[in-house]
Formats: structure tokens, C-alpha cells, sequence
């Protein structure tokens, strides 16, 4: 059953700018279920504005589109709201105020909200008017931080791995940027790799245990 | 009568006991709890691709943790795949004080025939033999020789591909052309054979078809097969055992079926047919015939058997011996050794093959080497290149992870650990006397715990598994020595084991109760030993050798 839509979150309407966006970067968009978000976790423009740039930054723009491109930003919102890398095991009892004052009403961090008030402190004002660079700079500093030894869990990690799961299961990253055959045929046990060669994202085996 | 036969299930072993039972010239009705799903037409997820999946693959893990919470822990349960296994919450079974048990299931016709790992392998007498050597459990009333033509037919008609390496331990088959070792892989069977001649890693041998036969199509190479596969490439019932029965004009299939309970006549000592509940209906009906196949999956042939419990037989049918439901077992399972391999850094593949490797059983053979346990492991896994969601894992973000993540990865090779299950009576499946499910039947209750001979058996294999991936070069950077929950490996099994003593075992060696003649019992709930091997080939070799026999009984009028 369709869910009732949150105000300002018409589908209509993300529709529209959607297909704003697909003509100016010249990619299909993968389209996001917005029906699939509880209303009231529904997420406001600004943090999907701020997801977009985000998952850009992770994944820049090069030969092929970059992960904001793609849409990936709206798949990390809705991934963080349905649980995927676990991002709904409720925070644990003795979790920094910085995590705690962000928690959702089933004592999971809502990752958006922590991600959009960190990013903003670090810019002390508004992360998304800062310049590119330095909010690459700020993300480069956050991702070393979140990955430092004896760190095992950091909000920033399921972010990231949610970005790179938007991005490498679009059709641009899964199949322009990587290789994608549903239907290989044969299997060829010994392939040299080339300067040319590019993974392929249909590598089951490799997307599950790699 | 209704009909000659009735077969409760339609998995592995469901669909061929109507595929043989049918061929023999008897009208079989086919009963099945779930859902029909038709060939082709049915597998909705098939061809899809990640960007046409609301949650790309990965699925709504808020709602698996609701609805889903044993069977989202199967690591074939994806959201391609989802609809091919149960609701745990509409599906609900009961757990003793301690146990860690997942029962992963698939309640639709076809059953886990669609979601199967589809490796296939012979036990060989070292497995028919364990139980009386060892003093564990009871001993098959059978060996090698006896069930060595049913394996025959059994691969020739499903199709396995595999390669001959004449080991005692493993016996050869009828296989179909084998798949290829990839480079790495190759290479540590030559370190293994170089270091150790009695051990063996091989391809795995898998229902897989490297060659058309009939109607099926060869193998693409998706290795997405628990989605369902139009080209009919993996054995299943919808590719194979279901066709081959219908077009004998004989069978009939019921779908949305629970079988709750056998009709048994005291007077005759004979079985007259099945009580089902009607699921589109919601009406309680019966079918009769002149005998049953229970082919429900291990478990929920124990189930029907418990809860059908009368005044006759009170403690459930066929189990004068008080057996039934006991000696129940899963294989321990658990992540030996994961070793990075450099040196292969060139070399890639292309095509995703829908098998791994095996290293064949090589402790406590004609030598007790074990140490702490008298049976046997073996391994599978392969070797296997990491890709994007390795960029998870490690510090980087920008263009030059982007870059980093366009290339194949690392080279890693795995070896997991399948260790034998020693047949344990305090393990044992019974009705839970207050539970029961949304039909107001008793839930099933598992009690189960592996023992000190099972982490025994993965410890060694632990350290074994490290000793020969080190020495093919690798690092290992991982490795456990304790099993997951039991049902881990899917291979849940036992509980009417079969036995030469009617006071000690629920079936004969025909998989014949016992104590009723015209009810067999051909699917995993007959095994009296675990061996280490995955063991459909053997539950379809046995059913196949019982549905001759039932046949052959019918014919002369001794059921």
C-alpha cells in the first residue's frame, strides 16, 4: 500500500527535479522510491542536498558520472531509514552526546541528521556554501578520522558504504564505470588484466565476500 | 483410494519420489504447503538488474528484521530472492533453553529444490560406517554398494558436473564435463597435492548443467540461481523432477496445502491418507491412498509425524522405538581460514561460476588422525577477487578511490569448514506443548547443541586450513574454530533415522517404517549419520531406491 506522502516530499515534485537533473548531467537517474519512506522520516531538501554533494564528493564525476549524479544521495537516505549496514541497531548505552542528541525514536542514530551537524560544525556555518575543495577537504579529514586505528565503528563508515552501494548498483556506476553481464555464457577461469580491464559488477561472488 | 501414492512436499526429494512413483505406473498426489510457482514464468526477479530494485539488491532490512529474522540471516536470501523463502513471522517454531537453531526454509512448490547450493556429493563407506565404528548413533542398515546404482541414476537424470579424481573418501559419479579451477585455486591443489598426496582439492561437483540435456539448457554462468532459472540449468523440482512426473499423465498437484496429520487404521496397521488444510479455502480435507511418501523437508516430516499422534500410537506414528524426533543433526559449519593470495595480480576471470571448491574428507579414514573427534571434515569455498565493496572497508574517498575501485581486487581464497555432526538423542525435535502457529498447529521445538566432537573436528580444521593456505603463499587474515547456529550449514537431517533394529530406529532399509508398511519416509529426516558431504545426492538416491522398492511391494501386494 502506497504510504501517505510527507508535505514538500511529493513524488511529483521529485520527480520533476529529477529529470532537471538527469538532462543537465546527461545520465538516467535511478529512481528512489520515495513511497518507501515512513512519513515522518521522510528527509528535508537540505539533507538531500547535502547527501548529493556528499556522495560526489565520495565518487567524483570523471569519465563517467559521479555518485551525486546518479541519484546515490537519496539511496543512502533511504537505506539509512530501512536498516541497510545496519543502520538501525540502536546506539549503545554509554554513546557520546555528539551520537545521542541525534538518536531516532527506536534509539538508532539517525546518520543524516549527525551527518548534516557534523559537516556544519566543521564548516562552523553552512557545509554546503563552503567551496568544493574544502568541503573535499572536511569529507577527507572526517573519512580518516572514521577509518583511524582502533576505530571499529563510526557513523561516517555506514554513510560511505551506502554511497558506494548507490553508486556501484546505478546504471552508470554499475555498468559504464564497472563492467555489468547478467548473462556471461561462459566462464573463463584465467583472463589477463590489462590497463583496459574494469571489475565487473555483476561479480556476485566478489559484490558479497569481496 | 484416491490414489496409490501420496507425496507430502515437492522439493528435492518430493519431486523425484513423484517423478519415480509416477514412472512406475501409480497415480500420485503431490501435496505442497506453499505457494505454486511455475517454471519461467513465475521467477518474477530473474533478470533483474540492481537498478530496478527498490533497495538494489540489498532489500528492506527493516522489514527482514520483522518478518523475516531467521531466514535474512541465509546468505542466499537477498531481495531477488526473497519470495523463495518463508515469513518467519507467519511461520513461527519454538527453541529449547540454550539452543541457537536457524531453520532456513522455502514453503512454495518446488521448495528448497529453487534455493538449493546445489553441490552433490556421494558419502562413501567411511560415512555408512562411521556410526558402528564410533559407537555413535545407530548403524545404517546400508553401505556403498547398496545405493551406488541409485546415485547412478539419480546424476545421470539431474545432471552434475564435476571431476573424476578417484578418492575412496568421495566416490566418482556420473559427471557431466567439469567446470574450471581459476588460477589460484589451481595452484593451491598443486601446493596441497605437493605437501599432503591424501589431500585433494577439486571443482565442485554441482547439478549445474555444463551440458544441455533435453529440454534444459546449459549453464550461463549467472550464478544467481536461487532466483530461479528460465534456461532449466540447475536441478530443480520446476526444471526437471515436475515435468518428468507430469508427462506421465498421472500425477496431480496440490498447492497451499498443510498436511497435519496421517490417517492410521489400527485394524490394518496401514496408512489411509493424509488430513491437509486447505490455505485458499480454509477448509480442514483428506485424501486417501494405498501408501505415503513423506517428503516435507527433515523436520517437518518429524513434525507430521509427531502431531499425528492417536490413540494407537501415542507417542506419533511409526515410533514404538521412542526414537523419533531424536538424533537430529546439522553439520558444523564455520570460516576455517580466509587467506589474502598475492602473486596473481595479473589474472582475472570473466562469467560467474555457480560453484566453488572442495577439499575432499581426508581425517580418520583408515588412519584415526583426528584429534578429539573420530569423523570427518571437509572444505569448500575458492578463491575469489574483491571489488567495489571493498572500498567499504578502507580509509579513501575522491577520484582516487574511484579509480582504486574500477580494477579487479585482491585475490583472497577461502576455505570453510563442513565438519561431521555426531548423532546426539538429547538433540531431538518434539511438539511444543503450549505454542502453536496461525492454523492451530503445534509448533515444532528444536533442541539442539553441538558437542565437543564438533569443535574438535573445526579446530583442526582451523589449523589446517592456515597451515595450507600459508603454505600456497597466502596470508591468512581470518579464521574461526567454533560453528555458527545450528542449521547454519542447511543440512538439518535426522530425526526417523533409519536402523537395522525396529526397537531402535524408525525405518528399514527400504526408508519403510518399521512399523507401518505402506509409509515411507525418503527426505532428510531418514539419515542416521550426518557424513560431511552435503547430503541431497544421497536423500535422492535414497528416495529413488525406495520408490523402486515401494513400487515393487505395491505391485505384489505386500502393502
Amino acid at each position: 500500500m502506497e504510504q501517505e506522502q510527507p508535505q514538500g516530499w511529493s513524488r511529483r515534485r521529485f520527480l520533476g527535479g529529477a529529470a532537471i537533473l538527469a538532462a543537465v548531467v546527461g545520465v538516467p537517474l535511478a529512481a528512489i522510491r520515495l513511497d518507501l519512506f515512513d512519513k515522518d522520516e521522510a528527509p528535508s531538501e537540505r539533507q538531500r542536498e547535502l547527501m548529493r554533494t556528499v556522495s560526489q564528493i565520495v565518487i567524483p564525476k570523471t569519465e563517467t558520472p559521479g555518485a551525486g549524479d546518479v541519484g546515490a544521495g537519496d539511496f543512502v537516505l533511504l537505506g539509512l531509514a530501512h536498516g541497510l549496514e545496519k543502520s538501525r541497531t540502536p546506539l549503545p548505552q554509554d554513546a557520546p552526546e555528539a551520537l545521542t542528541r541525534h538518536a531516532r525514536k527506536d534509539g538508532s542514530l539517525d546518520q543524516a541528521a549527525w551527518l548534516e551537524a557534523e559537516l556544519d560544525a566543521r564548516a562552523k556555518g553552512d557545509f554546503l556554501k563552503a567551496a568544493p575543495e574544502v568541503q573535499a577537504k572536511w569529507l577527507t579529514a572526517l573519512d580518516a578520522e572514521a577509518y583511524a586505528d582502533g576505530v571499529r565503528e563510526h557513523p561516517w563508515r555506514t554513510v560511505k558504504a551506502l554511497i558506494l552501494t548507490g553508486y556501484y548498483t546505478s546504471e552508470p556506476g554499475g555498468s559504464q564505470e564497472l563492467q555489468f553481464n547478467l548473462v556471461p555464457g561462459t566462464y573463463e577461469p584465467d583472463v589477463p588484466v590489462t590497463p583496459q580491464t574494469r571489475a565487473f559488477s555483476s561479480d556476485w561472488t566478489a559484490v558479497d565476500f569481496g | 483410494m484416491d490414489f496409490d501414492a501420496i507425496v507430502v512436499g515437492s522439493g528435492i526429494t518430493g519431486g523425484l519420489a513423484a517423478k519415480e512413483l509416477t514412472e512406475a505406473g501409480l497415480k500420485v498426489l503431490m501435496i505442497e504447503r506453499g505457494r505454486n510457482i511455475r517454471h519461467q514464468q513465475d521467477y518474477t526477479t530473474e533478470m533483474k538488474t540492481p537498478w530496478e530494485m527498490p533497495f538494489r539488491g540489498l532489500g528492506d532490512q527493516e522489514m527482514y528484521a520483522r518478518e523475516h529474522a531467521v531466514q535474512m540471516l541465509n546468505r542466499h536470501f537477498t531481495e531477488y530472492t526473497q519470495n523463495h523463502f518463508v515469513n518467519d513471522a507467519q511461520n513461527p517454531y519454538s527453541k529449547a533453553e540454550g539452543t541457537d537453531f536457524n531453520w532456513f526454509r522455502s514453503y512454495q512448490l518446488g521448495g528448497r529444490s529453487l534455493t538449493w547450493g546445489r553441490q552433490s556429493y556421494r558419502w562413501s563407506d567411511y560415512d555408512f560406517e562411521a556410526n558402528k565404528r564410533d559407537g555413535h548413533g545407530t548403524d545404517w542398515p546400508i553401505r556403498y554398494a547398496d545405493l551406488a546404482p541409485w546415485y547412478d541414476k539419480v546424476e545421470e537424470f539431474i545432471g552434475v558436473s564435476g571431476a573424476k579424481e578417484g578418492l575412496k573418501q568421495l566416490p566418482d559419479g556420473r559427471f557431466l564435463p567439469p567446470m574450471a579451477l581459476n588460477p589460484v585455486e589451481q595452484h593451491v591443489r598443486e601446493v596441497m597435492q605437493a605437501n599432503w598426496p591424501e589431500r585433494r582439492l577439486t571443482i565442485g561437483r554441482t547439478a549445474n548443467l555444463t551440458e544441455g540435456k533435453g529440454e534444459r539448457g546449459q549453464c550461463q554462468n549467472r550464478s544467481i540461481c536461487a532466483r530461479g532459472c528460465s534456461y532449466g540449468a540447475y536441478f530443480s523440482t520446476q526444471s526437471s523432477t515436475l515435468p518428468a512426473a507430469m508427462a506421465t499423465g498421472r500425477l496431480t498437484v496440490i498447492t497451499d496445502a498443510v498436511v497435519e496429520k496421517l490417517d492410521y487404521d489400527a485394524k490394518t496397521r496401514r496408512i489411509t491418507g493424509v488430513r491437509y488444510l486447505d490455505r485458499s479455502t480454509r477448509e480442514r480435507k483428506t485424501a486417501t491412498a494405498r501408501m505415503v511418501f513423506l517428503n516435507a523437508g527433515a523436520f517437518n516430516s518429524v513434525h507430521v509425524l509427531l502431531n499425528s499422534a492417536s490413540e494407537a500410537m501415542p507417542n506419533g506414528l511409526a515410533n514404538s522405538s521412542g526414537v523419533l524426533g531424536t538424533h537430529i543433526m546439522d553439520h558444523a559449519n564455520t570460516l576455517s581460514a580466509i587467506a589474502l593470495m598475492p602473486g596473481f595480480e595479473d589474472r582475472t576471470t570473466t562469467g560467474n561460476r555457480p560453484t566453488g571448491v572442495v577439499v575432499a574428507r581426508y581425517r580418520n579414514m583408515d588412519a584415526m588422525d583426528g584429534e578429539g573427534h573420530t569423523r570427518g571434515y571437509s572444505f569448500q569455498g575458492g578463491a575469489l577477487q574483491s571489488t567495489w565493496t571493498a572500498g567499504k572497508r578502507d580509509p579513501g574517498i575522491g577520484a582516487e578511490l574511484k579509480q582504486k575501485l574500477q580494477k579487479p581486487g585482491m585475490w583472497r581464497m577461502v576455505l570453510v569448514a563442513f565438519a561431521d555432526c555426531v548423532p546426539r538423542a538429547t538433540n531431538r525435535l518434539t511438539l511444543d506443548p503450549k505454542a502453536v502457529d496461525a492454523d492451530g498447529i503445534p509448533q515444532l521445538n528444536i533442541a539442539f547443541a553441538f558437542g565437543k566432537e564438533e569443535r574438535a573436528a573445526l579446530a583442526q580444521a582451523k589449523a589446517d586450513a592456515g597451515e595450507m593456505l600459508t603454505r600456497a603463499g597466502g596470508k591468512v587474515i581470518m579464521g574461526f574454530d567454533q560453528p555458527g547456529a545450528g542449521g547454519t550449514a542447511i543440512h538439518e537431517m535426522g530425526g526417523a533415522r533409519m536402523g537395522h533394529d525396529p526397537a531402535t530406529s524408525v525405518l528399514n532399509k527400504w526408508s519403510q517404517a518399521h512399523d507401518i508398511a505402506n509409509l515411507f519416509v525418503t527426505d532428510g529426516a531418514q539419515m542416521s549419520s550426518s557424513a560431511c558431504q552435503n547430503p541431497s545426492l544421497t536423500y535422492m538416491a535414497l528416495t529413488a531406491r525406495a520408490a523402486d522398492a515401494a513400487a515393487s511391494m505395491l505391485r505384489e501386494g505386500k502393502i
